[in-house]
């Protein structure tokens, strides 16, 4: 008993660090519940699924909006669809002699079978209208060699099939559109399953376009998602560079010279609420196409915070350490970099990290300027055709490369600062080795400059 | 009990004392502070920290300035190390007169300011280094200074990881190692608990007999004062002045049973009477405070 109630006991202390088993457990959890919370309002048709998907359409007669299979149609509709292909099957089979109907007509109809081929993988989805292979199919079906299971076909249009095929069989074995009856052929009634609205798509299914928009050889001329990628981390991080290059000396500057500070921060903070997104025509006509203006939006967005962060960074070191190193004999030169840039550093390092989180936003602007590129075309494209299940895995990945970027970051901030944390023995000897070299150099030219 | 505490006069010194002083006297003056003011401008007018502060302090004295809060002791040793410019009057060191902070001039902070991203080692180093001295010869020479604070066993190890008596230790061994002609401390053990700051000044006195240098120490502490200096400047506050300058009547080499000397508790007890002068203190009962009735063996 009394194991059991101490695992309850302690979740809840004002300002005490949990153990580190029970954190890292939340930090699972952090991410299990999200992704538990999408699983359950995906795959519990009594949450939400507001919307039916269909997996079997039907083409109706004086209609002409067509949907197609993966198509999502409000419950009422769909009824009405069932129940007039249903009459017009009945009216179909009721009326003597049978009507005429084209042959064309009839090819039409028995592709209603493709979308089931290609979701099983009989057909690959560029071959939607590969009659021949079609034919087959109804044939398959209609014997049962190939039993159809996602998705499984009604009884009721098991039926239709072998009907269909029972006059098909005689006419002709393989495909030929001469060959095709003159009478109409059953319609396949419509099939489909509860499902959400199609701007949250099911974590299977962001997962299947996800990978196979990663894995699929791209047409002529377009990029592989992967060159999308480095496109985007190609932008982002040349863009942060340049901020980096200009904004951290500045910033430094600012914070140790009251001259500098009042000469460049005022504009710097007036500039830095003119939003980025407004200088990309102005940047597009002066940079022209390419990715130059991208960079310079993402240089834009990110240098002029930079300066003052940095500024605030460098002012708040602690002013005696400078006094300190004063009594000590260092000059202002000294002092700026044997105090000043050493005593700001870690903070300095957690200051670019958060901006470089920073600059993501500004790269998904900055794609959509003048030539659109990246991922964010991709998300752009795919999301007009409202495939939100290939959008998803972009969002994600980006989501991801922030994250573990960061986290690494953050791992490392440990290694290449080892006084700011408990001594480390791992990341002292990392660092190490990691800095022998440049040991090295120094002390050689200690040694060369020593006068014998 | 009353008839044991009949002091002597803290000006009486014996023989050997009193020819001491007479011989450093004979000594050149390394600190001469004359007619010192230092003012400061605040949105509440003007606050005068301290008002025409004059002494010196011979090569190799030790002395202390002691006062009560806010009387000027730390504006005094920032006016001395430097890194405040008095308002008015001089200081002079062997004859120098200070313009600003400066090598010759040592300064170890009640803080500490360790570079907390060097090790013990590099942080002895840096004076040494910003002289222009080669890193190997600095290194050997932050070595022998780590080496007579006794941290040898820790001159890898970055500030973060010691102890506050061991950090004040690097902050000694860092001002020595620029071998200033001044030593300056603003209160370097008043962050310590008492046992440990017992050990650093006795530690203190050992470095001072042993390295060419004259000490001006801050404290607020009575016992501090009297064991480790020859003289005491006693200053007044608002505005800060020199009471009086008193010469220790208990002799060195100074040890922990000294505490109980009549000449030491003569000393103290003068010093405890200017900083705090009788009949000032309150006795007054605070009746809304009290809670219970009245305890015979608790009062
Ligand atoms: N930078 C400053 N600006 C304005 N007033 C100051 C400044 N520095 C000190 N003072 C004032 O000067 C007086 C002396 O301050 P100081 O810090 O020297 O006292 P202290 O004797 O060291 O006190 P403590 O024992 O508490 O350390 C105080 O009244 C303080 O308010
Ligand atoms: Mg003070």
């Amino acid at each position: 008993m009394r194991p059991l109630a101490s695992l309850f006991k302690g979740w809840f202390l004002i300002r005490r660090d949990l153990s580190s088993s029970r954190r890292l457990f939340l930090s699972a959890v952090s991410f299990v519940l999200p992704l538990a919370l999408w699983c359950l309002v995906s795959y519990v048709d009594w949450i939400w699924h507001p919307d039916i998907k269909l997996q079997l359409s039907s083409e109706r007669e004086g209609n002409s909006t067509v949907f197609t299979a993966g198509d999502h149609i409000s419950p009422g509709y769909y009824q009405e669809m069932v129940v007039a292909t249903r009459a017009e099957n009945t009216r179909l089979l009721a009326s003597t002699p049978p009507p005429k109907s084209s042959k064309r007509a009839n090819q039409k109809l028995l592709r209603q079978l493709a979308p089931v081929a290609i979701s099983h993988d009989w057909l690959p989805y560029t071959e939607a209208q590969n009659d021949a292979a079609i034919y087959h199919l109804w044939r398959d079906i209609a014997t049962g060699t190939k039993i159809p299971t996602d998705p499984a076909l009604t009884p009721e249009n098991l039926d239709i099939v072998k009907k269909n095929w029972a006059q098909l069989a005689p006419l002709t074995a393989d495909f030929s559109l001469a060959s095709l009856p003159e009478t109409p052929l059953l319609k396949l009634i419509p099939q489909g399953l509860p499902a959400n609205p199609v701007y949250l798509p099911a974590p299977h299914e962001v997962w299947r376009s996800g990978w196979r928009d990663f894995k699929a050889v791209p047409p002529e001329g377009e990029l592989s998602m992967t060159q999308r990628y480095q496109h985007s981390l190609r932008v982002i991080l040349l863009g942060f560079f340049w901020a980096c290059v200009v904004g951290v000396p500045i910033g430094i500057l600012c914070g140790v010279f009251d001259f500098f500070s009042k000469l460049f921060e005022p504009f710097v903070d007036f500039f830095r609420y003119m939003p980025a997104p407004t200088f990309s025509t102005l940047l597009v006509a002066v940079l022209l196409a390419g990715d130059a203006p991208k960079i310079a939006l993402v240089f834009i967005g990110t240098v002029f915070q930079m300066i003052l962060v940095v500024s605030k960074t460098t002012r708040l070191l602690d002013p005696s350490l400078l006094e300190a190193a004063q009594t000590l004999g260092a000059s202002p030169k000294q002092m700026l970099t044997r105090v000043v840039i050493p005593g700001i550093l870690p903070n300095l390092y957690n200051d670019l990290r958060i901006l470089l989180g920073w600059a993501w936003t500004w790269l998904v602007i900055a794609e959509l300027i003048g030539v659109k590129s990246g991922l964010t075309e991709f998300i752009e494209t795919q999301g007009r055709f409202r495939n939100f299940d290939r959008v998803f895995p972009v969002i994600i990945l980006i989501g991801v490369t922030g994250f573990v970027t960061d986290q690494i970051l953050s791992w490392l901030h440990g290694i290449i600062f080892p006084w700011t944390g408990r001594g480390n023995p791992i990341a002292q000897t990392f660092i190490r080795f990691l800095f022998w070299p440049f040991r090295q150099i120094s002390k050689l030219s200690d040694r060369a400059g020593t006068p014998t | 009990m009353a008839a044991a505490l009949q002091l002597p006069s803290y000006l009486d010194q014996s023989p050997e004392v009193a020819a001491r002083f007479e011989r450093l006297r004979q000594r050149p003056v390394a600190l001469e502070v004359s007619g010192l003011t230092k003012t400061f401008e605040t949105t509440r007018g003007t606050v005068t920290a301290l008002s025409d502060v004059s002494f010196s302090v011979h090569k190799r004295e030790f002395m202390c300035v002691i006062g009560p809060s806010g009387c000027g002791k730390s504006t005094l040793a920032r006016v001395l190390a430097g890194l405040e410019a008095p308002t008015s009057g001089d200081v002079r060191v062997y004859g120098q007169p200070v313009s600003g902070p400066g090598p010759d001039r040592g300064m170890v902070f009640q803080s500490y300011t360790l570079f907390p991203w060097q090790t013990v080692k590099q942080n002895v180093m840096f004076g040494p280094l910003m002289a222009g001295a080669s890193r190997n010869s600095a290194e050997s020479e932050a070595r022998q200074w780590i080496e007579l604070v006794g941290l040898t066993k820790f001159e890898n190890a970055y500030p973060q990881q010691l102890s506050g008596g061991m950090k004040q230790r690097v902050a000694i061994a860092r001002a020595l190692a620029n071998q200033p002609r001044v030593l300056f401390m603003d209160e370097p053990f008043g962050a310590l608990d008492a046992q440990t700051r017992c050990q650093m000044q006795s530690h203190l006195l050992d470095i001072w007999k042993n390295v060419d240098i004259t000490i001006v120490f801050i404290t607020h502490d009575l016992d501090e004062a009297v064991f480790l200096s020859d003289r005491i400047l006693v200053l007044d506050p608002h505005p800060g002045r020199v009471r009086e300058m008193i010469e220790v009547p208990v002799p060195r080499p100074r040890h922990n049973d000294q505490l109980f000397e009549p000449s030491f508790m003569a000393v103290r007890k003068h010093i405890d009477n200017l900083i705090h002068p009788p009949g000032q203190e309150h006795h007054k009962e605070s009746p809304v405070l009290r809670l219970v009735a009245r305890d015979p063996d608790i009062v």
